[in-house]
């Protein structure tokens, strides 16, 4: 019977002449040579995980609005138990000129900003509002969730979104029901108009709360794991040669007060913590293009509820030099150090050196509208 | 409604998708005729001198009912407005740059001084962002010629930087061989909407990174990739610098693919009617502004050549078709000698849609002024089949008479023509 369906579509679609939609293709390629000196071995290791392929098809609908499907994998960590490839997005966005409407699978709203880091998540455990349901396996299931999300945006920068999420239970992981729900509040500067801005680019501030099931809490709202988010970009020196901004975002972790002892990594992410994280970048550019770019950062993570001192430090540090369009080496230094129970679970120390190919890609074929944030719909009337 | 039907009832919808233009010949129609004809640009006397004003800056376009784009625009409007002088005047036009863009002003045909003929680098610096600059020449040689930006001129002119610049000759030769009261500018051009936006972005974002950086003095000439000399630019070469056709610097990499095609801005159903009378001769100045060429065919009549870059012919000759090439103008002498409603239109039929869509682009038509009214009626005259059961309309026997005249309503609607159909 589906085959049916299928066929029916297909001729559907050939019967009616199709405007061919606008077609967007992302690769990312990160490749790079590990070596880890930790308190209790050292290793080499090859790496070519948070490698990417991201595609798009975009079309205008009747009535103004816009519509787009995303299809997107991904090469997750070898041990991550999420097979050889993560099918990280699956998406349809709908949008006009002030709301957009997401629904499917993408990055949920556990982090506001994007830090200089090789891998997406090279400091996982300070910049998203982890997973409470998720054992820890891996990191995409902190990043990526089956999402619904509303955004409206008010004066072309300021973004009011609210969202539901189902996170990945690693108990249940046949359960598809919505398990967390958040709002945020994030004002942006749109990336088209970064030489008009003022020092600030980036404001947010983001509330999640995950429907966990707090034993002896019958009230959803009391059983639940709540995380404040703050984040901000500041455009130190917004000088198209060189440039240099300041990322920060601290996460407020209000978890179960019971907790005062990590067993596992439920309690890692359900126990009450608070995550500070910047970092400084320098981005030299030549002729209108980028050159190389340095950055350094930190971040710290308190676990104030548990009975013994268990903070967390982090230390990073890399740069990396455009070879050619899209090519970039790279190399980057990070320092790990936990306290406590988090020594327990990850390892008293670490310092990580990588060397790294990154390939970067993105362009959009066929194009046939403007986007909402071109310059010309931002500052010269918006053309539906 | 389940998809099956739902998908039916998008397909009648579109079919259905007709307009009525009203009676052609009315008054409120020639009125609104005269919006898509070129608007004639005034001027002030400053001694002996004629004197313009023409400034340029961003303008949202619409070509078509329905389509908008953002683009560049002469005093807002596309064609730029008409100058019109005569043989040996005096003529200044300042021009006022209110974009944040680069731009100059080409006199296309015209005997200017050199340092006048708006060429980037060669006879002039850019006019930058927010600047002015004055135009003089005396206006020669006599003709159909045009302006156009010369900055960025791929780009530039097929956004709309363009308009027609008439000559007169008080003792023109033409009008004294074919004597005529009206007479039509007919701007021709062809534009990848897609291809402006893109680069109109791009220059955009650029233009504020250097706006920024001249501000403090940090702009250089490999920033801005101008060279004094070829040496400087091989000397730059040599130490590293990349000349922007090796690297793409640009928004985009591909060349225009036109999919908009227009007569005085205008895509049809928005283009411009010619209106004659029997017995009465009109003169049409055709200009090619865009870049690709354009095959001008007129049904039901020759038309005379009689002037070629605005140069009169001594021996016009007659012909129906004429291939208007990119920067050429003709003139041509239609007779009205052959009443009816006649098409105009390029028979290179790729432009004669909208954005890949046929019926569209370079279609407009010529029309009696002295047509009966009675002609136009399609049920009088055209002894089309629907109208009468009889006559070939076999399966249609069993319909019922209130049934046919619904029918007849829907696919007739006005018992008139012309009619503007979009799904032709």
């Amino acid at each position: 019977m589906k085959k049916i369906i299928y066929i029916a579509i297909l001729i559907s679609g050939l019967a009616n002449a199709q405007i061919t939609p606008e077609f967007e293709i992302g690769a990312k390629g990160v490749f790079s040579g590990n070596l880890n000196f930790n308190s209790e071995e050292s290793n080499a290791v090859t790496d070519f995980s948070d490698t990417q392929l991201l595609m798009g098809l975009s079309q205008k609908l009747y009535n103004n609005w816009r519509a787009q499907f995303v299809l997107g994998l991904q090469f997750p960590d070898a041990n991550s138990n999420l097979g050889e490839v993560f099918y990280n997005n699956i998406f349809i966005r709908l949008e006009d000129k002030t709301n957009i409407f997401k629904v499917g699978r993408t990055l949920a709203q556990t982090n506001l900003n994007e830090f200089p880091t090789l891998r997406d998540d090279d400091a996982q455990q300070f910049v998203y509002a982890l997973n409470p349901f998720s054992d820890g396996v891996n990191t995409e299931r902190d990043q990526y969730a089956n999402v619904l999300d509303y955004t409206h945006i008010f004066k072309q920068r300021f973004f009011v979104s609210i969202h539901g999420e189902n996170f990945y239970d690693s108990l249940e992981p046949d359960d598809f029901r919505l398990n967390s729900m958040g709002v945020s509040f994030i004002y942006r500067v749109p990336e088209s108009q970064r030489w008009n801005r003022n020092i600030v680019q980036q404001i947010g501030l983001s509330y999640n709360n995950y429907f966990t099931d707090r034993p002896g809490y019958s009230n959803d709202f009391d059983s639940s794991v709540k995380n404040l988010l703050f984040s901000t970009i500041l455009n130190l020196k917004p000088d198209p040669i060189n440039f240099v901004d300041f990322k920060f975002q601290a996460i407020q972790n209000f978890g179960w007060d019971e907790i005062t002892e990590l067993n596992d990594y439920f309690d890692y992410t359900r126990t009450q913590s608070t995550s500070l994280f910047g970092t400084f970048r320098y981005l030299k550019q030549k002729l209108e293009r980028p050159h190389y770019q340095i950055s350094i950062g930190g971040g710290y993570k308190s676990l104030d509820n548990l009975s013994t001192n268990s903070n967390q430090l982090l230390f990073i540090a890399n740069g990396f030099y455009r070879m050619g369009q899209n090519f970039d080496i790279g190399f980057q230094y990070r320092y790990t150090e936990n306290e406590g129970f988090t020594q327990n679970l990850f390892g008293k120390n670490e310092h990580r050196f990588q060397l790294a190919l990154v390939y970067s890609f993105s362009q959009i074929f066929n194009k046939q509208f403007g986007d909402r944030e071109d310059l010309l719909n931002l500052e010269h009337n918006y053309i539906k | 409604m389940d998809r099956r039907d739902f998908l039916a009832t998008g397909a009648v919808s579109t079919a259905g998708m007709l307009f009525f233009p009203g009676n052609l010949l009315a008054k409120e129609a020639k009125n609104e005729n005269k919006k898509r004809l070129v608007e004639p640009l005034p001027f002030k006397m400053d001694g002996e001198w004629k004197e313009f004003e023409l400034y340029i800056d961003l303008h949202t376009h619409e070509p078509a009912p329905g389509f908008k784009y953002h683009t560049l625009a002469f005093n807002d409007m596309i064609p730029g407005p008409e100058i019109r002088v005569n043989a040996g005047d005096k003529v200044r036009v300042k021009f006022i740059n209110k974009t944040d863009l680069n731009h100059t002003i080409h006199w296309h045909g015209i005997f200017v001084p050199w340092r006048m003929d708006g060429v980037p680098f060669v006879t002039q610096l850019p006019v930058m962002p927010k600047n002015e600059f004055i135009y003089e020449f005396v206006a020669e040689p006599e003709g159909t010629h045009f302006y156009h930006c010369h900055w960025g001129t791929l780009m530039h002119m097929q956004a709309g930087m363009f308009g027609s610049l008439i000559v007169e000759n008080p003792k023109d030769p033409i009008k004294e061989k074919f004597p005529y009261e009206r007479e039509y500018t007919l701007v021709y051009s062809a534009h990848d909407t897609n291809y402006i936006r893109e680069e109109m972005n791009g220059m955009l974002e650029r233009m504020k990174q250097r706006s920024y950086l001249m501000k403090q003095g940090r702009f250089t000439s490999e920033q801005w990739g101008v060279f004094d000399n070829k040496e400087q630019f091989l000397a730059s070469m040599e130490s590293g610098y990349q000349p922007p056709y090796v690297t793409n610097r640009r928004s985009n990499a591909e060349l225009p693919q036109a999919n908009w095609f227009t007569v005085n801005g205008k895509s049809y159903p928005s283009t411009p009617y010619l209106f004659i009378k029997s017995g009465e001769n009109i003169r049409v100045r055709l200009i090619n502004a865009g870049a690709e060429t354009h095959h001008l065919h007129l049904h039901g009549h020759d038309f005379w050549m009689v002037a070629d870059d605005g140069v009169p012919l001594e021996h016009p000759w007659k012909r129906n078709t004429v291939p208007l090439t990119p920067g050429k103008t003709f003139d041509i002498i239609i007779e009205g000698n052959n009443r009816g409603i006649w098409t105009f239109h390029d028979h290179d039929t790729r432009k004669v849609t909208n954005n890949g869509l046929y019926p569209g682009g370079n279609l407009l038509a010529l029309v009696y002024e002295d047509l009966p009214a009675d002609e136009l009626i399609i049920s009088k005259h055209s002894g089309n089949p629907m109208y009468n059961p009889n006559a070939g309309m076999g399966d249609m026997k069993e319909m019922d008479n209130e049934k046919m005249g619904n029918m007849n309503k829907m696919m007739f609607g006005d018992d008139k023509l012309p009619k503007i159909a979009l799904d032709e």
